[in-house]
């Protein structure tokens, strides 16, 4: 399976994927980005301005909506407000003209599989908002579509619900093997769930790749940040493959470059430790002098914010116990594994 | 302002916003309101009676209070039955005789109005309340841009070359009804009071040919303005049209003769001026009153000492040629079976245009 | 009971209260201007007149008796119901799309009504005047259509000449009912739809029209109710040929003077009225 973008109307540009068969991606972003726009060039509620989508070989881009089989779960859910949920979930069965009979053996078992039996015959006005969530998505798999598009289904849920629903999503896609596209703008939720994720910002492509990839390796500066908080620093290559920051020396996971550099460090992947400790950086290790300037506690984390050279740098340690070994003021040795800092040079970071 | 306080001011101040219906007030003791038709009628009354009357009688004011039709006049003093807001009535004597019939209007007798011996016996209707004031007559209107030569007949609303072009008001529009009668005549009918059968058959035959049974806003502005050829209507306004559009209007009254409408001048019961309400009904029934009239608006006079010059003669119905062609109708006995012949011509005329 | 549930229960009782003293003014004013004329209405219909129109004092059932045991009357009444019925149709045909049009405009929305009911401004006196003006034998229209050498069908003076006034002088009304019921209808339902499989036409008729099924009640009585009781514009429109009961209790009033008759039928009116409003309730229910 395979959708092919070529250049589209200002709100999505030049974006190209494809699609594995039982694959859960992910289309991340901030809003705006252009996700909700591609879900509907998929599903065929916007026309492509130019490329081609194909399902199965087959190409869809001219197809209308109601020849495509795709089952959408909107955000709004979009239930038939004048229809029992029956009726709800038997709409796509009855378009594909299939058998009455059938029709109710499938409606029950699509209720069942989202674990809403006994709701048939109410309206959806009737049921809270993660009852409707699981009609809309019982009625977008009962019709047993090529591709399962979930457009920001979890954004209108309360949070404890909204893990849940999450988990659930996932199981039931895995248990049917269901493609699937899953627009959102959280990245907590996509990379809890999705196999890939498709990083958009302003209509273009960022970086396609597993939540690890993602994570750990983003291609640009604003996929590091919009997956997790982090720090930046400014700094310059130097011939040796270093990178001088202020008066500090740092090493970054890529070998060497030229000209000006970001340097991103996760708050969490940054050690702390009372200064004049021994140790000094190292190939693996990297070693910044600070001066620690506000504590936040927020909880199962504590944040330090640490002047250095460089820069302000933000720490985020676990809190281990009461009792916290830094006071404001204090001196403190930054340490950070040389993998864990992402570089980018100055052309990447646009 | 020194001397003057506060409560003064504010005394002085009421008494200037007061001082219209002061002046008023005094002048209510002798105030009366006619009610008659609004639109030109209204306009030239008021000019040849009304204003001269206020000028001989200076301690009487009249108010004219217009009304399109005789029926909308009776009907604003039945709702005002308990406490009467019009002292006299100008309407179609067949509106009168019902008004009289529910005591809204006083019968008025000569001892009471010594002009009534001055008018011509037709004037004097037994069983309705006042005396009429206007004759007046139906007439044939026509385009004189459509006809070579004025029509002469009745019969040329049954020419076919006119079909579609023709606007008659139907009954219970009383213009419909003399229609009827004058039907009835040239059909051979007989006495109307006995059967109008011939009168709605000839009728039934013109049906096709009429444009509308409703024509709007009224059959003169039809014939007027081009809407219509033919049509039918009063003498009095069809002349009044005419002189002002007279490449674009003209009214006949065929040889066969016409309908009369009658006008008469009702004293309503409960007036509170009785005395100047009667006042006023002796100068509009005067020969002098009843002259300048009709050489404005072209109804007949009902006093005899009315004296008219021959222009204005000429275009009211009483020529003695033209009243020797009258066609006799008793009003009175015709409103018994106004709705009979309403529904005769709803079933056999109406519908089969 | 706690103390909460009775406070609370106060708090209810004082409501109320306040609630019957807000509608006093306007039931007093309904009283005054709309029970009390109709109970006048339905007491004129059990006086009588005589053949010159003159009432006669004293109550009974003549008048009715006359009205029921005569056929002219049932085929006006029947006719009265038909053509506003059909004329409220063709209203709700001309409008749908106007209004669903207007409805799902994004660009200068707020002009779009006000143009839509911007006729409303005008009476409707001298809209069907221009309707005279447009129909009539030597108007627009029919000088339009001998200019394709056509004869021009008689389009004033009759039914049809009431029934094209009469739809446009109410399609305002209809288009104001309909959006006001467009409210429950979103755009996302119908892309719901077809992303379910459903065509264009069955998206209207599965979705739209259901949704939109209350504002279409709502103006289909509205002009119903309108419809039957103009009786301007079938006057000046049905030149004497369309009689229709609003029309006839006109004629009754004001130019017969027989108001026992005009108050038999006006009681006529508001029967089919509540008949009419009867059904809306029944079919609103359905619809729900």
């Amino acid at each position: 399976m395979e959708k092919r973008y070529g250049s589209f109307a200002p709100s999505v540009a030049d974006l190209s994927f494809s699609l594995g068969q039982g694959e859960l991606l992910g289309l991340l972003g901030p809003s705006g980005c252009g996700k909700t726009t591609t879900l509907r060039m998929i599903s065929g509620l916007v026309q492509a301005t130019s490329g081609t989508i194909r399902v199965g070989g087959q190409d869809v881009t001219h197809l209308p909506t109601y020849r495509r089989n795709m089952g959408v779960m909107f955000q709004s859910y979009a239930l038939f407000p004048h229809m029992t949920i029956a009726e709800n979930v038997a709409f796509g069965l009855q378009m594909r003209k299939v058998r009455k009979p059938d029709i109710a053996t499938r409606v029950a078992s699509a209720l069942a599989m989202v674990r809403l039996d006994g709701v048939a015959d109410r309206k959806p006005r009737e049921l809270s908002g993660g009852q409707q969530q699981r009609v809309a998505l019982a009625r977008a798999l009962v019709v047993e579509p090529d591709i399962l598009l979930l457009d920001e289904p979890l954004s209108n849920l309360d949070a404890k619900l909204r893990d849940n629903m999450r988990n659930e999503i996932r199981e039931i896609q895995q248990r049917l093997r269901m493609t699937t596209v899953f627009v959102t703008h959280d990245q907590t939720e996509a990379m809890a769930i999705c196999d890939r994720i498709v990083v958009m910002n302003r209509g273009k492509l960022e970086q396609i790749g597993t939540p690890l990839d993602i994570y750990e390796r983003p291609a640009t500066p604003m996929v590091a940040e919009f997956v997790g908080r982090i720090n930046r620093l400014e700094g310059q290559w130097r011939n040796d493959g270093a990178i001088a920051v202020g008066d500090s020396l740092i090493r970054a996971n890529a070998n060497g470059g030229t000209g000006r550099v970001l340097i991103m460090i996760r708050p969490h992947r940054i050690d702390l430790a009372a200064a004049g400790e021994p140790g000094a950086g190292s190939p693996e290790e990297n070693m910044v002098a600070g001066t620690i300037r506000h504590i936040t506690y927020v909880g199962d984390t504590l944040q330090y914010a640490v002047a250095t050279a460089g820069g302000l740098l933000q720490v985020e340690k676990a809190t281990s116990s009461a009792t916290d070994p830094f006071q404001p003021g204090d001196s403190v040795a930054l340490r950070w594994k040389t993998r864990d800092t992402l570089s980018f040079s100055s052309e990447a970071t646009g | 302002m020194p001397n003057l306080t506060r409560r003064k001011v504010l005394a002085l101040g009421a008494l200037g916003v007061a001082a219209p219906w002061l002046s008023k007030a005094s002048a209510q003791e002798r105030k009366i309101t006619v009610a008659a038709y609004s639109d030109i009628f209204e306009d030239i009354y008021k000019r040849t009676v009304i204003e001269p009357f206020m000028k001989a009688n200076p301690g009487i004011r009249v108010d004219y209070m217009g009304m399109p039709t005789s029926a909308q006049n009776l009907g604003m003093l039945r709702a005002q039955k308990a406490a009467p807001q019009i002292d006299v009535c100008i309407m179609d004597v067949v509106v009168a005789k019902a008004g009289g019939d529910e005591n809204i209007y006083k019968p008025v007798t000569a001892e009471q109005l010594p002009v009534m011996k001055e008018l011509v016996p037709a004037a004097l209707i037994q069983g309705v309340p006042g005396p009429a004031v206007t004759f007046d007559a139906l007439v044939l209107m026509y385009a004189p841009g459509k006809f070579p030569s004025p029509p002469t007949s009745w019969k040329e609303l049954w020419d076919k070359k006119h079909a579609g072009r023709i606007a008659i008001d139907a009954p219970p529009n009383l213009v419909g009804v003399g229609l009827t009668l004058i039907a009835n005549k040239l059909a051979g009918g007989g006495d109307y009071r006995q059967s109008i059968d011939k009168g709605i058959q000839l009728l039934a035959e013109m049906a096709p040919l009429v444009q509308t049974w409703d024509p709007k806003p009224n059959p003169y502005a039809a014939v007027a303005n081009g809407v219509v050829d033919l049509g039918v209507g009063y003498n009095a306004r069809a002349q009044t049209i005419s002189k002002q559009n007279p490449d674009r209007m003209a009214a006949v009254m065929p040889e066969e003769g016409s309908i009369s409408q009658i006008n008469t001048i009702n004293l309503v019961n409960g007036s509170k001026q009785p005395e100047a309400a009667l006042q006023f009904m002796s100068y509009a029934l005067s020969g002098e009153a009843q002259s300048r009239f009709t050489e404005e608006l072209s109804y007949v006079p009902t006093n005899k000492n009315a004296s008219i010059s021959e222009d204005a003669r000429k275009r009211t119905a009483t020529t003695p040629e033209r009243m020797a062609r009258m066609i006799d109708v008793d009003w009175i006995e015709v409103a018994k079976f106004r709705d009979k012949i309403t529904e005769q011509w709803r079933r056999n005329v109406i519908s089969r245009s | 009971m706690t103390v909460s549930a009775l406070e609370a229960n106060d708090a209810k009782r004082g409501g109320r209260s306040l609630l019957s003293a807000l509608l006093l003014p306007i039931v007093l004013v309904n009283i005054l201007v709309f029970v009390a004329p109709v109970a006048n209405l339905a007491a004129m219909s059990f006086r009588s007149a005589a053949a010159t129109g003159a009432m006669i004092e004293g109550f009974n059932l003549s008048t009715w008796s006359s009205l029921i045991s005569d056929a002219y009357y049932w085929s006006m009444l029947w006719r009265t119901v038909w053509i506003g019925a059909l004329i409220t149709l063709v209203a709700l045909v001309l409008s749908y799309p106007l209004a669903l049009f207007v409805s799902r405009a994004t660009r200068a929305k707020a002009l779009l009504i006000v143009l839509c009911i911007s006729p409303l401004l005008i009476s409707a006196v001298v809209r069907t005047y221009g309707w005279m003006v447009i129909l009539g034998d030597q108007g627009f229209l029919p000088a339009m259509l001998r200019s394709f050498n056509l004869t021009p069908p008689r389009l004033i003076n009759n039914q049809l000449g009431v029934i094209i006034g009469m739809t446009e002088i109410l399609m305002p009304y209809m288009i104001l009912s309909l959006l006001s019921g467009f409210g429950k209808l979103d755009a996302t339902l119908e892309q719901a739809a077809e992303t379910l499989g459903a065509g264009p036409f069955t998206v209207f008729r599965r979705i739209v029209l259901p949704l939109s099924m209350p504002g279409i009640l709502l103006g289909c009585l509205l002009c119903f109710v309108l419809a039957v009781s103009s009786f301007i514009t079938p006057k000046m429109l049905g030149g004497g040929r369309v009689a229709l009961l609003a029309t006839e209790i006109y004629d009754q009033a004001i130019v017969t003077l027989n108001w026992p008759v005009a108050a038999c039928l006006s009681v006529l009116i508001l029967i089919v009225f509540g008949t009419a409003l009867l059904f809306y309730g029944q079919l609103s229910k359905i619809v729900e």
